[in-house]
């Protein structure tokens, strides 16, 4: 690719200084690059790596507490980092636009949607009056938002996440810029939803000749629509490379190690983490900053400083050993942590297992009826759910944000009201509310949150979280209580000397840790894990599932594994559950439900995952759709590419029986959706 | 130069440490300094006074500052200096016990109406929208003069009064709290509401209690020093500041120092508990500023 032709913004040795403990430290060191013309550029990275920084230095913006203490920034003839405060806010949102995170915001709430648009045409004078008006129209309808007039008058809390970044991009592109930052633009979203905004950022680059930057810890996302991608660790850029070039040749170990680390769906994860966590609050040595956690560091890279260097053209890596490295690379039987799992979970337990948990038809439903003897509309957030664990187990409930999966999770704790149905545990009717649980039932029943952040308490030290349950259940104190403390840690992975530290001078990955060590303080039989991986980074994440199955092997813990991720599922889970809008559309084995026949929205969330993730590329079959919301019939009709008719969206589709335990809620007949899936068949 | 940081660092800032003192702001720091003279001034001020509180005609009354009386005297010829430092033990103790019990009342209430939400909480903030719906002077009163004559009725007027503004304020703070998941994570052990409130929510909260502590007690200065003022408080020969000004105010044409020197005592001391509250307020990193009035 000739960048010099058309270099479109051009960073050079760009610094930026975060003040911490009163004191100024490097977040981004000396980084450069170039994006061209209408080129989509990636930029990856675990958190805290400075990725969002340099996002923000494209803007012209030190973020809150931090400095750029050198660099330039050239576009369009200016240097960003030098330009007037005054000038500087004509460039952005004309011709730089910035898209962030989480999309509701971003938007002010008490603004409809056309107008937030429209007022930055106005702002810019682009167009004001009746022309923004109809320029708002035109880009609500490029930006593939159905029914633009309506969606113009909605508020922002009116729109669905999908729908809600789509006005956010639809805002970005209001003046028509060179340039777009998207700072992780589809991590709320979920896989189907993600595909979509993909393909519509690929297909305005195509049609407007907008470059992007698109900054993104998911390689995943970055693996569909970018060019070229730049992957940064500590500050600094370790490889440059164009898209297929890097996901298939990584010159850099740690662009390896991130690869290795995507859960993907149809290659089992290797025997061990593929990147070593990072050596414990060592602080940064001199050399190669990547050098502590590296297979191939040799001495002189504690030494050398590593820039980036061309290897092997197209690549850019900065690192020494590549050639030495890509060798052994290439061969991968040598690794083991790319030598497939032979054993990857605990065996699936028998028939004959005695059933641990049992749930029976269950309807919950947030809003009480306010006359107990009418019947109300029907609101309930799960409907007819059953399903059973076996001692040692691990089911896996899947399904995107707001179906439903979390709302079960509460349920089976007692801490949401269930309206009907049932849940047996160990032979016991236990659809009790918490209040009315004895003891031995809480201490049975553990559950592990998502965000670690929010589920330890910040002001208590990891030993006062971890001696809590131990002195409510085994009525443990004193010394006791600090050597069980001791054994929790080293169980999940961690050193006694975290005992004293508070969750805050913990790590991500550490603190999940610490989450899950306090659960098993209980000494349970069920530990109910809600999307306990979605917050962390592949390479966390990955040493968490390897955690996971080595506790369900020693100890014979069953799991309750809810998750959005399809691929972590495929190879942690014994039986899965897929859940839509609160009804559980497919069950089964894991073998089956990730072989066809697939329920349709099953095959479409195997279908929309990226590349990476799914291995092999396939296209969903048909776009899904959004038909008006009808009161009977299947509940995923309104989305289904597989749709038949009339049927669908009056009739209650059955459950059809397709093998022992394996069972699709759907009026196709198996045998049709086998043959209509058999393209899909290699997939997984 | 700069240290460069490990990916994982980001974010950790001054983590389990506690605030130096010079980490606040200038404005906060001379008044906790100011403050600090002031406790001194009470604890040690009976030993080096040069008179007693009440010791009359200890020079000619209404007497201009001079070396052996820096404020001047008053009507019966007592030494205002010494009355103020006399004054202001009674000043900071009557204060800091009237916020430090309206404190604990409202904390336990706030804490407690978050927990427990629906129809407890309904009625508890209903029942505060009542008690804050009097004006809070009349109020006062009208408790003191309910209650009779004890010298421990103001401290408990001014404490009742403040109660139900801490109460909401605590209630606010722990509301953003309950819904956390180490809250949700102490409900499914089957923890107490008591255990959950002392070790899950108060020491999250514990910062916008002592905050609150801190405002409420510049405001009971003012307070006290008004219902001495008014003749509910402090009774005479009392150098309460309130009294004090009550006092010297009907002889103000002959000399404006007994009221002055008591009315400079106070302000100081409320400007100095509002600036190191707000200075305080900013540390522990609360939106906005306390307000100096209500």
């Amino acid at each position: 690719m000739s960048l010099a032709v058309a270099t479109l913004i051009d960073v050079e040795d760009l610094r930026v200084e975060y003040r911490i403990r009163r004191q100024w430290h490097e977040a981004v060191s000396g980084v450069s690059f170039s994006i061209a013309r209408g080129e989509i550029f990636g930029l990856a990275g675990e958190s805290g790596c400075g990725k969002s920084t340099i996002a923000f230095a494209l803007m012209g913006v030190a973020r809150p507490g931090s400095r750029i203490t050198s660099g330039r920034v050239a576009f369009e003839n200016h240097d960003l980092l030098t330009l007037p405060e005054r000038e500087l806010r004509a460039v952005r949102g004309a011709r730089i636009s910035f898209v962030p995170q989480n999309p509701i915001t971003s938007l002010t709430p008490s603004m409809t949607c056309g107008r937030q648009v429209a007022e930055v045409m106005h702002f810019h004078g682009r167009a004001r009056g009746s022309a923004a008006i109809r320029e708002t129209l035109a880009l609500l309808k490029q930006v593939g938002l159905p029914d633009p007039p309506v969606l113009f008058h909605k508020y922002p809390h009116q729109l669905s996440g999908g729908q809600q970044q789509r006005m956010v991009i639809a805002m970005a592109l209001a003046c028509r810029p060179r340039l777009i930052v998207l700072d992780e633009p589809t991590t709320g979203l979920d896989v189907v939803t993600q595909w979509h905004i993909l393909k519509l950022l690929a297909e305005l680059r195509d049609r407007l000749g907008t470059a992007l930057l698109y900054v993104s810890h998911d390689l995943g996302a970055l693996s569909e629509i970018c060019d070229r991608i730049a992957v940064m660790y500590a500050g600094q850029f370790v490889e440059v490379a164009p898209r297929a070039e890097l996901f298939e040749r990584p010159r850099h170990p740690y662009t390896r190690g991130l690869l290795e680390s995507i859960p993907r769906i149809d290659r089992p994860p290797g025997e061990r983490p593929a990147l070593r966590s990072l050596p414990k609050r060592a602080g940064l040595a001199p050399g190669c900053r990547f050098a502590p956690r590296c297979d191939f560091a040799e001495q002189v890279c504690r030494t050398e400083d590593q820039r980036l260097t061309p290897a092997g053209a197209p690549h850019r890596a900065a690192c020494r050993r590549w050639p030495v490295y890509l060798s052994s690379a290439a061969a991968p039987s040598a690794d083991p942590a790319r030598r497939p799992l032979s054993h990857d979970r605990s065996p699936q337990p028998g028939h004959d297992a005695p059933t641990l948990i049992d749930v029976c038809d269950l309807e919950i439903a947030y809003r009480r009826r306010f006359w107990p003897w009418r019947p109300t509309a029907d609101d309930a957030v799960v409907r007819g759910l059953s399903f059973r664990i076996s001692e040692g187990e691990t089911f896996a409930l899947v399904g995107e944000s707001g179906s439903g999966k979390s709302t079960v999770a509460r349920a089976m704790l007692g801490l949401v009201p269930v309206r009907a149905g049932s849940v047996v545990f160990e032979g016991r009717d236990v659809t009790l509310p918490i209040a009315q649980r004895p003891r031995r039932l809480k201490q049975l029943l553990q559950i592990v949150f998502q965000n670690p952040d929010a589920s330890l308490n910040p002001r208590h030290s990891v030993g006062s979280i971890l001696r809590r349950p131990l002195a409510m259940f085994h009525r443990l104190r004193g010394e006791a209580a600090r050597q069980r403390a001791v054994t929790l840690l080293s169980a999940t992975q961690l050193g006694a000397d975290n005992l004293a530290r508070l969750p805050k001078q913990l790590s991500g990955g550490e603190r999940q840790r610490v989450a899950i060590a306090r659960a098993l303080a209980a000494e349970p039989h069920l530990l109910i894990c809600d999307e306990i991986l979605s917050a962390l980074d592949v390479s966390v994440q990955a040493s968490i599932i390897t955690l996971m199955r080595e506790l369900q092997r020693e100890r014979g813990l069953a799991y309750l594994f809810i998750s959005h991720d399809l691929s972590v599922v495929r190879w942690l889970a014994h039986k899965v559950g897929v859940l839509y809008r609160g009804q559980l559309c497919e069950i089964g084995r894991v073998e089956q439900v990730f072989a066809p026949p697939y329920h349709p929205y099953t095959e479409l969330l195997l279908t929309a995952a990226p590349r990476a993730i799914r291995g092999r590329q396939a296209i969903p079959q048909a776009a899904p759709r959004t038909l008006p919301a009808l009161p009977g019939g299947c509940p995923f009709v309104q989305h289904c590419p597989r749709r038949i008719g009339g049927i669908c969206e009056n009739v209650v589709p059955p459950l059809q029986a397709i093998a022992p335990d394996h069972t699709i809620r759907c009026h196709i007949p198996a045998t049709e959706l086998r043959v209509r899936q058999a393209n899909l068949a290699g997939m997984t | 130069m700069t240290a460069p940081i490990a990916p994982e660092e980001i974010g950790i800032e001054s983590a389990g440490r506690f605030p130096y003192f010079s980490d606040l702001a200038l404005s906060a720091r001379v008044a906790a300094v100011i403050l600090a003279g002031f406790v001194m001034v009470a604890i040690t001020g009976p030993l080096w006074a040069p008179y007693g509180p009440a010791a009359v005609l200890v020079g000619s009354p209404f007497a201009p500052p001079s070396m052996s009386h820096p404020f001047g005297t008053d009507d019966l010829g007592r030494d205002v200096f010494s009355r103020v430092i006399f004054g202001s033990r009674a000043a900071l103790i009557t204060s800091v016990s009237a916020s430090g019990l309206a404190v604990v009342l409202g904390t336990v209430a706030g804490l407690m109406l978050a927990y427990w939400r629906g129809w407890i909480d309904e009625l508890g903030m209903r029942l505060i929208d009542i008690l804050m719906s009097v004006p809070p002077l009349i109020l006062a009163l009208l408790l003191l003069s309910a209650g009779g004559s004890d010298s421990l009725l103001p401290i408990l007027a001014v404490a009742i009064l403040f109660a139900p503004r801490v109460t909401r304020v605590v209630r606010a703070a722990a509301l953003a709290i309950v819904t956390e998941d180490y809250v949700t994570a102490a409900v499914t052990r089957g923890e107490s509401a008591l255990s959950i409130a002392w070790r899950e929510l108060l020491p999250n909260v514990a910062g916008t209690v002592f905050v609150e502590f801190s405002i409420r007690t510049g405001f009971a200065v003012v307070f006290i020093g008004a219902l001495g003022f008014l003749g509910f408080g402090a009774a005479p020969p009392s150098p309460e500041w309130g009294l004090m000004i009550g006092e010297g105010r009907s002889s103000i044409n002959a000399s404006f120092w007994p009221v002055i020197a008591p009315a400079l005592s106070m302000a100081v001391l409320v400007i100095s508990v509002n600036l190191f509250t707000e200075g305080l307020a900013r540390l522990i990193g609360q939106s906005g500023r306390p307000s100096i009035r209500e």
